[in-house]
């Protein structure tokens, strides 16, 4: 033992050096020569968005392919931050959020792509991407809120379909007719469905609110979202967290097989639906998508602009790629978040971070898609709050209000008990850190 | 719930006091023998709960694996799902890959473990003890805190990415160690003494005296290591990127993430790849019969 | 061991040479991979707790700033105390129950290997099917537990995993039947290493069963014992994966426990350097804890 102490000592300072990183290597560029960039992906024979990116880009720069690696869904970030840390990743990589965004830019794992994002004139949804006037990803993907209602059991239940002045006071109305009505029709789905997710009560709260801050640790704002929760669930109008909790509710299963009348849920999950009708997951049946219902009536109704929230989802670059490749890689970005590959991103029903009419109406094209006006002006019009700014104390705060929803939801805890806590929490925990 | 009302010491341990007369105990004992049947078939169905359900959720379609309430019959079996998940993925990979590591893990940490064990069971020398106390010491730490540094070293090493890491990862943990090493303390001092006296090494006397002795304890180290190989799923899924290097936990998670949390699909994986340890655990479990450790020894 | 040592005195020097290059010689196969794959990195990791470290860069050293920032951290206060609260009552149950089980599948019975194997079983199930079915039998309002405590009278059943309160107890309880088929393995192979004789001695002597249980399967099985007290505590612990997918931590922070905080603080905060300090302290705890067991025993073999 006392000779391989000194032995395991220098292995473990070498050890420490080589977490200090190294650098890519240097290589003689030519802008015509093929080139191949590895692209970060997930689940990719169901995840058509990586392909369809891949081959759009192949399609303008011939010399370039950009190869995919496979990554985890459900551990995508883990494997990344571990692959970075060992100067394994590849060249581009996917940000899923914007809290992930943070962890990446400040660890300086991603490369300046203002060249890329200059090309891309206004988008709104690169500005959180900016960090001191240098932009360090774009985005692709913009994903928002949005209010699915099953038209098919609002009429069953007698209840005007929404027309887009909700506010959440009407939401919590109709949810209780429809629960009555369908109950009344002899049908036992629910109002709504709240999922047990975080942001179905915070990220409408900091999205909305007007002052809400989310890291001022002041989180007064959250209380009448929660109470709206609270009333739902304890009126039988949205099945418990608790039973959601534990008998793994699924959305898709619940909007889906029409046990619930409404859901709010992001716009990703359009793909899914009509991905499910299709395989028979899903009943057919009328849908629509409206706004999220609004705080207060100036911005509801459809001549004003409802506010909503999500995150990007991002591109960028691994600051250890090999300078040749750098111009190629800028290329990519600036495709990925261009016109072109929206309206192709918009043909497998995803949506794309740039929005115009005409991606729009490719998306409405798509077989099973609902073809009514408030559908289009939800999906087209709408302010979009980033549900995680960023900082250095999103993360930690989102852990802490992760904890306040479980505690309150569950009703383990007053809601104004633990929003003092959480607020006590925030104070000594994060924001002083 | 019933499993652990068994907890409490077992049937025939009630009987206290002084001897019974031997007829009347005979009585008694096959009253007790039948609660403890009673008592083992209802733990068995407590136990054995959770496999049930899976079983049946791979048989029903994914909307249908959550109802309230619980519904422990489905109404149609489906089989597609089994269909599915040999047809769309790569089963037969996962489980090459998956047995291969199995197999040479457990090798490894058997032969490693059992062979160090002996050192440190047996063998005075100074140091033995703070190295023993290291060994002890590195699984009081979690791996999520040092599997990045290990991480980065392993690919320094070049090993990340392939078989090899899974392989020294799970190889020479200091479980096998401590395990035998207790195990090896149980047998008679005496028994290596006149071993030696006779002249054999330790070499010899490991071979010929500890291992035959502690077959047990080598039984169980070997279904252990097995196991926890088999069915570990945060080291595949650090170490492992290439599709064609998946084991069969990471397979099963990978394909079923892409279907969007399908639980029928998972339980179908999950009943796959519990069978071949079953069987293995099975066969192994022979392994735990009286008499072999206490023949040759002193009484 | 005693005698060994007495005869080993005289020729002190030569032997102890001769044993130190025979027992380094066994363990070396296995030191070799320890060393370097396992001991390497978690001594970098105690380098690592004293600094400011977010995976990418160079670690910044803080000296103690983490274990001071520590000190006033309530949430790991709160993993902590749910730490212990865990440890506590899963350790005796679990031992009791695998011991239970050990004895009674250790002797000739019709069928054993299919109830050993019954026994294993709940520790080779998937940890996801685990999760939903004990989720789904607690589940409150129309989970089978409850559903049976209203029928033999309880009014007022408990929330389980959806409460702060019950949550913690419904964790131990299925942490306890997930492993007691794991450590009754052990259990087992301790058993065959009691040799029959001593039980027919006793027997002839008209020692009754409890006496039987007292006198020669206890002291018997001290070694094992040791050994699944020792692997128990560190397991308990450092419990992660069971409560991650059961409750998550939660509701609020009830379920919270250290291993669950290590890794929050490290991928979810990526503050790598605290995360590191939390670890080292999980580490001491085990440790220390685990070395006043091997004080015992040996204090026991003496």
């Amino acid at each position: 033992m006392k000779r391989a102490i000194p032995a395991v000592v220098s292995t473990a300072m070498a050890l420490t050096l080589v977490l200090a990183g190294c650098g890519g290597e240097d290589e003689p560029v030519d802008p015509n020569a093929p080139v191949t960039i590895t692209l970060a992906g997930w689940s990719l024979s169901s995840t058509p968005e990586f392909k369809t990116l891949a081959d759009g880009f192949k399609a303008t720069r011939p010399n370039v392919t950009v190869e995919l690696k496979e990554y985890d869904a459900a551990n995508y970030d883990t494997q990344m931050i571990a692959d970075l840390a060992a100067g394994t990743a590849p060249d581009v990589y996917v940000l899923k959020n914007l809290r992930n965004f943070y962890t990446y830019q400040s660890g300086g794992q991603l490369l300046d792509v203002s060249e890329a994002g200059s090309a891309l004139g206004s988008l709104p949804a690169l500005a959180p991407y900016q960090v001191d006037g240098k932009t360090y990803a774009v985005p692709y993907r913009q994903d928002s809120w949005v209010l699915y209602y099953n038209k098919e059991l609002f009429d069953k239940a007698k209840v005007a379909h929404p027309d887009g002045s909700w506010t959440w006071d009407d939401y919590v109305a109709a949810a209780k007719q429809l629960t009555a009505g369908l109950k009344g029709a002899g049908s036992t789905a629910t109002g709504a469905y709240q999922h047990v997710w975080q942001s179905t009560a915070q990220g409408f709260a900091l999205a909305q609110t007007p002052g809400a801050d989310l890291l001022s640790g002041d989180l007064a704002y959250l209380k009448p979202y929660y109470q709206r929760s609270l009333d739902l669930q304890a009126a039988g109008a949205q099945p418990t967290f608790g039973t959601a909790n534990t008998n793994k509710l699924s959305y898709q299963v619940q909007f889906g097989k029409q046990q619930s009348a409404m859901l709010l849920m992001g716009t990703w999950y359009v793909a899914t639906l009509l991905n499910q009708r299709k395989s028979g997951e899903a009943d057919t049946f009328e849908w629509g998508i409206a706004p999220a219902p609004q705080y207060d009536r100036s911005t509801a109704g459809t001549s004003a602009t409802p506010v909503t929230f999500g995150d990007p989802t991002g591109m960028g670059i691994n600051p250890k790629i090999s300078k040749s490749k750098v111009a190629a890689a800028q290329a990519f970005l600036a495709y990925v978040a261009g016109e072109e590959a929206g309206k192709a991103l918009a043909g497998i029903g995803i949506t794309p971070a740039r929005a115009s009419d005409p991606i729009t109406e490719t998306l409405f094209a798509l077989d099973g898609v609902p073809g009514d006006d408030l559908s289009k002006f939800a999906y087209g019009t709408h302010e979009i709050r980033p549900e995680n700014p960023v900082s250095n104390h999103t993360a930690g705060m989102q852990n802490v209000l992760n904890d306040l929803h479980s505690a309150v939801m569950s009703d383990s805890k007053g809601l104004d008990e633990a929003i003092t806590e959480a607020q006590a929490r925030a104070k000594n925990e994060v924001l002083t850190q | 719930m019933t499993a652990t009302r068994l907890t409490t010491p077992h049937a025939p341990l009630t009987i206290t006091g002084p001897v019974n007369p031997e007829p009347g105990r005979r009585v008694t004992s096959r009253g007790w023998r039948l609660v403890g049947y009673l008592a083992l078939v209802l733990a068995v169905a407590a136990l054995l709960l959770p496999f049930y359900w899976m079983v049946m959720s791979s048989l029903k379609t994914n909307s249908d694996v959550f109802t309230i309430p619980i519904k422990w019959v489905p109404d149609t079996l489906v089989w597609r799902n089994y269909i599915d998940i040999w047809q769309r993925s790569d089963m037969t990979t996962w489980l090459k890959n998956t047995l291969l590591l199995s197999v040479l893990v457990t090798l490894l940490q058997v032969f490693t473990g059992s062979f160090a064990a002996y050192g440190f069971a047996r063998i005075r020398f100074p140091g033995r003890n703070l190295l023993f106390l290291a060994y002890i010491g590195t699984i009081a730490v979690p791996w999520q805190s040092y599997m990045i540094p290990q991480f980065i070293l392993m690919s320094k090493l070049h090993l990340s990415n392939t078989l090899w890491a899974i392989v020294a990862l799970q190889a020479f943990g200091a479980f096998g160690v401590f395990l035998m090493k207790q195990f090896y303390e149980t047998i008679p001092e005496e028994l290596s003494e006149s071993a030696r006296v006779d002249g054999l090494s330790e070499f010899g006397i490991y071979r010929r005296i500890m291992l035959p002795l502690s077959r047990p304890a080598l039984a169980s180290l070997t279904l252990l290591t097995f196991v926890t190989t088999w069915n570990d799923y945060l080291g595949p899924l650090i170490y492992l990127r290439s599709p064609e290097l998946r084991t069969i936990q990471l397979g099963l998670r990978t394909f079923i993430s892409q279907y969007n949390a399908e639980y029928a699909l998972i339980m179908t994986g999950s009943v796959l790849s519990v069978l071949p340890v079953a069987v293995i655990f099975l066969l192994g479990q022979r392994h735990f019969v009286e008499g072999i450790a206490s023949t040759g020894l002193k009484g | 061991m005693a005698a060994t040592l007495t005869r080993l005195r005289p020729r002190r020097s030569r032997l102890v040479w001769r044993n130190t290059v025979a027992g380094w010689s066994f363990i070396l196969p296995n030191f070799v991979g320890f060393a370097l794959l396992t001991l390497v990195p978690v001594v970098a990791l105690f380098y690592l707790a004293f600094t400011n470290w977010n995976v990418f860069g160079a670690a910044e050293w803080t000296g103690s700033a983490n274990f001071r920032r520590m000190w006033g951290d309530a949430s790991f206060w709160t993993a902590l105390r749910n730490t212990f609260y865990y440890t506590v009552f899963h350790i005796p149950l679990t031992m009791a129950a695998a011991l239970g089980l050990a004895l009674l599948l250790n002797r000739k019975l019709r069928g054993v290997g299919f109830f050993r194997t019954a026994a294993f079983f709940p520790y080779i199930t998937s940890i996801v099917a685990i999760a939903v079915v004990w989720n789904q039998l607690f589940s409150p309002e129309y989970g089978p537990v409850n559903a049976f405590l209203r029928a033999v009278g309880v009014d007022n059943p408990p929330g389980w995993t959806t409460s702060a309160d019950w949550s913690m107890p419904a964790v131990i309880i299925v942490g306890t039947w997930r492993e007691m088929g794991y450590y009754m393995l052990l259990f087992l192979a301790g058993l065959q290493t009691i040799p029959a004789q001593l039980y027919e001695a006793a027997k002839i002597d008209g020692a009754t069963s409890w006496q039987r249980f007292r006198h020669v399967t206890i002291p018997g099985l001290r070694h094992t014992t040791f050994f699944v007290v020792v692997m128990l505590t560190i397991g308990s612990f450092k419990v992660f994966d069971l409560i991650l997918v059961m409750t998550e931590g939660g509701p609020g922070q009830s379920t919270l426990v250290l291993s669950q905080y290590i890794y929050q603080k490290g991928f979810v905060e990526n503050q790598f350097g605290y995360a590191s300090a939390v670890s080292i302290v999980l580490f001491a705890i085990c440790f220390g804890v685990t070395g006043i067991q091997f004080w015992i025993n040996n204090r026991r073999e003496s």
